[in-house]
């Protein structure tokens, strides 16, 4: 998938997370992560969002993540929401595996 | 949550629903800014207007919300609507100013502080690192030297005045570091000022001229719907804009003086110099104190050369009126433009 | 025995506090929604956290519905590939008019378990009727596919189309809820019931859902988990209920073994269906006790 433009996807809400994507220049995974557990799950979040990102081959894009306690199945959702608004397309041949 | 909220936007053409907002935001004692484009509004279920919110490019104003309502998730519902429409404007980068007590209220939004005057604003905007990142890549520009001056200009137009102040200050620094600011409202747009700016110093060679950011803050953008009157307003916008120049902007060059003309004309102007000496020397800011040098205005036929004159002879006169007073490059330029676009010049004379 | 559909709790698809919520309550099922509770902004991102909500540990033992949107509106069948792709058990189709949309949907859903590989005919198939023509065509839409568990009522965009209002006694939706009930029971599916909208009136939904079940329903959609209890207590047979169809079971199961081939209690015959529908009160009591 190519990213193309900012994106975001999710809510401030408690149990959701709101996803910010960026491109950025480099080949990096830059990660900024304010979270309410952050102490208890802060580093499994940012594996988590790795691994999401690593999946689907994705590269060279900053991740700002907004969290309100969401569950891992909410952090992936969204995330892959927001990197297929980045790619500014409707991706209709997405590889469902990947997710 | 119990209660049902319809959140809709609202457009500057939408006349009566604006006055709506506006009889709203006067409830809550703030006024309406004349700058924003949309708000996003809650009605409750008996159709009154419960929370606002508006969006001036990328500054996020008038946020107000039903007092008897607050703490019960109204505000981060407001909140999220509002980023996700400002978001789909495509407007990431946002800034909001509000009153000290908002604090938490933003922060749990994802907002982060970058500056404040007791009492009276603060300045968020929604990154932990956008400002940072910013001084970083200005530091890749830092110069070697024991005096490393600091100018701030609008240009409107680069006049001889103008140039006469970077020279000085080229003369008596090791190297100076020019910023041009991006402020949108100015009568001659930013691309030219920045052009125009260039073409007058391209001789000088210790400078290095950096293009407008964020950071330099626009006094035609800043809000005033919260506070008392047009000397807080400009009290408070020199604070803020004078305290990331201070903190964070300065450090990341070296800088260690800041360079301005005196303003015999511009009574705005004068001012801003006078709190700019407290401001980068006070201890309430924990940075290096930076030397504020004031170099007297150039003068042409016993008066000051500014902006100012330029733009009332050139409504007045034409651009055959200020020759004397700007460089080539400016007087070519007034020329181009003054010939093709009668309509700015009625603007200037406005 | 048929599965227990009386209470189909509605989750909205973009919540996802509710997503990830919904676990802790007891429906006999939980109805995602991706239509007309999900901003047109979010139908994308709707659609990814219920395709990963489905896939959830903790949504393992109960059945998982999901409403899409139409086939023919730019976002049904992305939908449809998503959720057979995550182990949806039912799909509900909204606004089901004729017979032909069961079989597009129906279409849609076989290439997708196809494509990845799905059993074929396991993902099943509910429809929502939300029109006069839909009633109209009630009889034939039940009967158009083997993948449909039941058909449903719903009345919010029924009652727009036949230009009324809902009222607490629902005597506008009286032909339409009958001619759900016969034309699922004529296919020998289920009928489902509409969501009754004021979560906070128990009163007003106790009575609308004993009207319901007295017409013979099966069970309801619900937008509040208050609702579970109620609606099950009120599907529960009565201590009367209850003590007949053991009477009816024991003496199924007597002649049974007696090698009787008639079976009699008080003088009467005892045919299949009655003991059939002894053996589905017995079920219900079950399930939620004796009636209170």
């Amino acid at each position: 998938m190519k990213i193309i433009q900012q994106s975001h996807a999710g809510t401030l809400e408690s149990g959701d997370v709101l996803i910010r994507i960026q491109p950025i220049d480099s080949h990096q995974v830059e990660i900024e992560l304010e979270s309410v557990v952050e102490k208890q799950f802060g580093d499994a979040i940012r594996r988590l969002i790795h691994d999401t990102l690593h999946k689907l081959s994705i590269e060279g894009v900053r991740v700002i993540v907004e969290d309100k306690g969401a569950l891992d199945c909410v952090i992936r959702a969204r995330v892959q929401a927001a990197l297929i608004r980045a790619t500014g397309t409707q991706l209709l041949d997405l590889n469902w595996g990947a997710l | 949550m119990n209660e049902e909220y319809i959140f809709c936007c609202v457009l500057k053409t939408e006349i009566m629903r604006w006055q709506q907002i506006a009889n709203f935001l006067q409830q809550n004692n703030l006024n309406i800014d004349t700058d924003i484009e949309q708000f996003i509004v809650a009605f409750d279920e008996q159709q009154q207007l419960v929370a606002c919110g508006g969006i001036a490019g990328r500054v996020l104003k008038c946020i107000a919300i039903e007092p008897h309502l607050r703490g019960q998730g109204l505000a981060l519902r407001l909140l999220t609507t509002l980023l996700n429409q400002a978001f789909s404007l495509h407007r990431y980068e946002l800034f909001i100013y509000t009153k000290p007590e908002n604090e938490a209220m933003f922060t749990e939004c994802g907002f982060h502080l970058l500056a404040t005057v007791n009492g009276q604003v603060i300045l968020l905007e929604n990154s932990a690192t956008r400002l940072k990142r910013y001084c970083q890549r200005l530091a890749q520009q830092r110069q070697d030297g024991r005096r490393i001056g600091g100018i701030v200009m609008n240009a409107n137009p680069f006049t001889l005045g103008h140039r006469y102040l970077v020279q000085q200050a080229c003369k008596e620094c090791d190297w100076v570091h020019l910023f041009v600011v991006q402020e949108n409202a100015s009568e001659f747009p930013y691309e030219d000022r920045l052009d125009l700016i260039k073409a007058g110093v391209a001789d000088l060679k210790n400078l290095t001229i950096h293009p407008g950011s964020d950071y330099l803050i626009s006094r035609a953008t800043f809000p005033s719907y919260f506070l008392k009157n047009q000397k807080i307003i400009n009290h408070c916008h020199m604070a803020l804009d004078l305290q990331l120049f201070r903190h964070d902007i300065a450090p990341a060059l070296g800088i260690n003086r800041r360079y301005v003309g005196t303003e015999p004309m511009c009574e705005v102007t004068a001012q801003y110099n006078r709190e700019m000496a407290y401001w980068l020397t006070t201890a309430e800011v924990r940075a290096p104190q930076i030397e504020l040098h004031e170099i007297e205005r150039r003068q042409q036929a016993a008066q000051p050369i500014s902006a100012c004159r330029v733009r009332d002879l050139l409504a007045k006169k034409g651009p055959e009126a200020v020759k004397a007073l700007v460089p080539e490059s400016t007087y070519r330029y007034l020329w181009q433009h003054y010939a093709m676009s009668q309509p700015l010049v009625s603007s200037l004379a406005g | 025995m048929s599965k227990l559909r009386r209470s189909m709790l509605f989750v909205p698809g973009a919540n996802a506090a509710m997503l990830s919520n919904s676990f802790i309550y007891s429906p006999d099922a939980l109805m995602f929604d991706l239509e007309d509770s999900v901003a047109i902004t979010e139908k994308d991102t709707a659609r990814l956290l219920v395709f990963h909500a489905l896939q959830m540990p903790l949504y393992k033992n109960v059945e998982k519905v999901v409403r899409v949107n139409p086939i023919d509106s730019p976002y049904g069948k992305l939908d449809v590939e998503a959720m057979v792709r995550a182990g949806v058990d039912v799909i509900r189709l909204p606004k089901t008019d004729s017979a032909e949309d069961i079989l597009e949907m129906e279409r849609h859903i076989l290439q997708v378990e196809r494509k990845c590989g799905r059993a074929e005919g396991s993902t099943r198939m509910m429809a929502a009727i939300e029109s006069a023509q839909g009633v109209i065509n009630a009889p034939e839409i039940a009967k158009s596919s083997r993948r449909l568990i039941g058909i449903a009522l719903g009345a919010e965009d029924y009652v727009r189309d036949i230009r009324t209002e809902r009222s607490p006694d629902g005597i506008e939706l009286m032909f339409a809820r009958c001619s759900i009930l016969q034309a699922a029971r004529a296919a020998g599916i289920a009928a489902f019931d509409t969501v009754y909208s004021n979560a906070n009136n128990e009163e007003g939904f106790i009575h609308e859902a004993e009207h319901i079940k007295q017409l013979g329903f099966d069970g309801k959609s619900l937008i509040n988990p208050r609702q579970i209890e109620l609606l099950h207590n009120v599907f529960a047979p009565t201590r009367k209920e209850v003590g007949n169809a053991r009477l009816i079971i024991e003496a199924a199961e007597n002649a049974s073994r007696q090698g009787l081939g008639v079976v009699s209690l008080n003088g009467k015959m005892i045919d299949a269906p009655i003991i059939e529908r002894a053996r589905w009160v017995l079920q219900r009591a079950e399930a939620s006790g004796i009636r209170q």
